[in-house]
């Protein structure tokens, strides 16, 4: 499938017009905005129980692994910040930065969903494109869809 | 204060209960997209093209699928990379 992104020897290369580069600068503010579990649906969405009626045991695996959980997600984001300036007519990934996009264009897909109250398959035809959030949600999953399928491309 | 106690007739029962596997559940979100859940499958667990796919369309079709089985704490730790990459995963006993 033709999609925005591309693997060119061994690199990932976006392509992109001035206008998906500002749509994309956003994405880091995005993020950082996420608040507090309880008082925000996108922290909520990100902040995952792993045991859906152990309310110890899912204490005790935030205690262990909340921390790293917090670093990968900071390291990602620095990541995609960083390249995604680099011009606004597309940029050029190293296999390491392409993941890091990868986890902070589903993270960010995840925080716009939940803020939008978005629960159900076939939202896509319910929610107008023409909300600049909604909007955002598409281009990002179209980016999701195309960076997925590059990599994966590249799996032995 | 206790005087005396004697061993258990269960105590086997509790061993076997702490050794019992347990499963990675990954739910369907109405996020993520297939070609996206597939690839994490992929690279996280090394799943061929057509298990990563077969599994993906089990988590849309019914909702769930299980995506990892064994001991606890290497569980814990294939349900923290799912939820790194925005996953829905959850533990259960196997």
């Amino acid at each position: 499938m033709k999609g925005p992104f591309r693997l060119v020897s061994g690199r990932i290369e976006l392509t992109m017009d001035p206008r998906e580069a500002e749509a994309l600068s956003v994405v880091p503010g995005l993020l950082e905005s996420v608040g507090e579990t309880g008082s925000d649906p996108g922290a909520d969405q990100l902040d995952q129980a792993p045991y859906p009626d152990d309310p110890v045991a899912n204490a005790e695996f935030r205690r262990l692994m909340a921390e790293e959980m917090a670093q990968s997600r900071a390291a990602d984001r620095s990541a995609f910040s960083l390249t995604v300036e680099q011009s606004p007519h597309g940029v050029t990934l190293s296999s390491g930065e392409a993941e890091a996009w990868l986890r902070v264009l589903a993270e960010a897909r995840l925080v716009l969903a939940a803020r939008l109250g978005i629960q159900k398959d076939g939202w896509e035809n319910t929610f107008p494109e023409d909300d600049p959030a909604v909007a955002l949600l598409h281009y990002l999953g179209w980016l999701q869809q195309s960076l997925a399928e590059t990599l994966e491309s590249s799996l032995p | 204060m206790m005087t005396a106690t004697s061993r258990p007739d269960e105590l086997e029962d509790i061993q076997v209960d702490l050794d019992r596997p347990w499963n990675v559940v990954v739910w369907n979100d109405p996020v993520n997209l297939m070609t996206y859940v597939v690839y994490v499958f992929r690279k996280l667990f090394g799943f061929s093209k057509e298990k990563a796919t077969r599994l993906m369309m089990q988590v849309h079709n019914d909702g769930r699928a299980i995506v990892a089985t064994g001991p606890r704490e290497k569980m814990e730790m294939d349900c923290f990379r799912l939820h790194n990459h925005g996953l829905w995963a959850t533990m259960e006993r196997a």
